[in-house]
């Protein structure tokens, strides 16, 4: 029995770290093709840059990559809080008051009709070129899927559960507090995980219009002077930091939602 | 068959009345309840699943409402319980003892356990003092004690889905007894369990002596017979549905339990001798 055990958890062990070495495997593979399509393919380094050449632009710009980097960190997480936050608080609010519902769903499902890009210019008059144009188009973005996903959880609330705190006498409050908040966190975290891939891709967006830093304005710049490497530097760099985005949404789960087994988190 | 129905009539009549000096008063009395669920779709026919059912429970009592399956016992429960679809005609009168914040006297259990996921296992229990608004510094020393006394100690800070059905059914029941209140009302409680674990927790149940505490009564909603006799002072068996009272035994009488067997049968579709015999 234990030995048993012990073996089907080494299997899924090793089955886990064979996928991330395929996975590393693969990535090293297609760089080692895209070198060489550049080297013996002879393409100029202003339309497609070899990997040593990005890598090399990545090392001679990394004393002032810091700076942009922190800006468009500092813009994605504020505007993947604010609007988690808000998403979250619309879901709870929608599930306990449907007046409140049927007022918020043409508005909220109207801000997604027009795709948050076509809107920046608008809030960058409204809201200056600094950062608060870019945390508001980042939390405009990332504020719906994590509605959607705590609505449908709370919408999901085990009817049990409610008859269970209503047979013991709770009320509405008792409902809202034991239950539908409860159980509204692992919806609205598994709707952030999906928001947290593009919420760093908003904000380089919204840098593309306006501002005087971060990895969006670094990429204008680079292109502007014909740099491509430089540009790769940048798309690097956003796969990097929406990469760790994700990995950190990953810790949070587990700290709030101890109760679930590691492979229901993912 | 008229006879019996005579008899459910009766006792209807004994709940019902307040002067008699006979006995204490009930606690709960439900009297000539009868449910119709609308139809749910255009064409569909109303569905009656009880029908003038009256039941007097005094304190200190344990009853058991034996019935087959879909004859409208869990409908009395949750009726007694303050539960039930908005929709449902319900007529009759259920007279439940309120508070002086003007709170039900009952604390009903659902058939599943209803164990909230993410609460451990003290945090779950102590759901049933929170929703009843018993205040915590009284509830957790009461719970640890429960805890104890359930068979459940050492397992204060499980998940419940690290727990086994039993011990979930045991924490669900130890939740519904911290809301303090004076009526018990459990759905099949242990209705999901494998039969050697049903047979072991009713063991222990019957042990517990749940509604020889103070002001407590209890009513327990099951189809199995034997569940019923083990664990109750007083059985109560109810038709097929629409349900209608057909039987009521008393443990001090002794039970009959072909009697009771027979009045299940009696209430419900006709059998062939064959299977009468499979149930007997």
């Amino acid at each position: 029995m234990t030995a048993d055990a012990t073996v089907a958890v080494r299997a899924r062990g090793t089955s886990r770290g064979r996928a991330a070495a395929i996975g590393a495997a693969t990535v090293v593979v297609l760089l080692a093709l895209w070198e060489a399509a550049v080297r013996l393919g002879g393409l100029p380094p202003f339309i497609l840059p070899a990997p040593s050449a990005v890598a090399a632009a990545a090392v001679e710009q990394a004393p002032q990559l810091g700076e942009h980097v922190a800006t468009t960190l500092t813009e994605a997480a504020l505007g993947l809080a604010v609007g988690s936050l808000v998403g979250w608080l619309l879901a709870v609010l929608t599930a306990t008051v449907p007046t409140a519902g049927h007022v918020t769903q043409p508005v909220v499902l109207l801000s997604q009709t027009v795709p948050t890009v076509v809107l920046a210019p608008l809030l960058i008059l409204w809201a200056g070129f600094g950062l608060t144009s870019k945390v508001i188009v980042v939390a405009l973005t990332v504020f719906f899927p994590v509605l959607i996903a705590a609505a449908s959880a709370i919408r999901d609330v085990d009817a049990e559960h409610a008859d269970m705190v209503a047979g013991l006498g709770g009320g509405r409050r008792h409902q809202l507090w034991l239950v539908r908040l409860p159980a509204s966190v692992p919806g609205a975290l598994s709707g952030l995980r999906i928001a947290a891939t593009y919420a760093v891709g908003a904000a380089v967006v919204s840098e593309y219009l306006a501002g005087q830093s971060g990895i969006g304005v670094f990429i204008q710049r680079s292109r502007k002077a014909y740099a491509v490497d430089q540009i790769f530097v940048g798309i690097a760099l956003i796969a990097l930091l929406s990469g760790l985005f994700v990995l950190g949404i990953v810790a949070l789960r587990r700290a709030l939602t101890p109760w679930q087994p590691p492979a229901a988190r993912l | 068959m008229s006879l019996v129905f005579r008899e459910a009539d009766a006792a209807a009549g004994r709940g019902g009345d307040a002067s008699p000096a006979a006995g204490p008063a009930p606690v709960l009395s439900v009297s000539e309840l009868s449910v119709v669920f609308p139809p749910r779709r255009r064409g569909d026919a109303a569905v009656a699943v009880l029908d003038g059912v009256s039941l007097a429970v005094v304190e200190g009592e344990f009853v058991a409402v034996l019935g087959p399956s879909g004859c409208g016992k869990s409908t009395m429960l949750r009726v007694a319980g303050g539960l039930l679809a908005a929709d449902a005609v319900v007529t009759g009168t259920v007279t439940v003892p309120r508070d002086a914040a003007g709170r039900r006297a009952t604390a009903w259990m659902p058939q599943r356990d209803g164990l909230l996921p993410w609460r451990r296992a003290l945090a779950n229990a102590m759901v049933g003092a929170i929703a009843a608004g018993v205040p915590r510094e009284r509830a957790e020393p009461r719970a640890l004690e429960l805890f104890e006394e359930f068979g459940l100690a050492g397992f204060e800070r499980a998940w419940p889905h690290e727990l086994s059905g039993g011990m979930r059914q045991r924490l669900a029941l130890l939740r519904t007894c911290l809301a303090e209140k004076p009526v018990l009302l459990l759905d099949e409680p242990f209705g999901a369990l494998d039969p050697v674990t049903r047979r072991r927790m009713n063991a222990w149940l019957a042990g517990v002596g749940l509604a020889q505490r103070a002001g407590s009564a209890v009513v327990l909603v099951t189809h199995d017979i034997d569940e019923a006799i083990t664990l109750a002072d007083r059985v109560v068996v109810l038709s097929e549905r629409p349900g209608r009272v057909v039987l009521e035994a008393r443990a001090a009488d002794g039970y009959d339990r072909e009697a009771i067997l027979a009045a299940l049968d009696a209430g419900g579709p006709p059998m062939s001798p064959a299977g009468r015999s499979l149930t007997a």
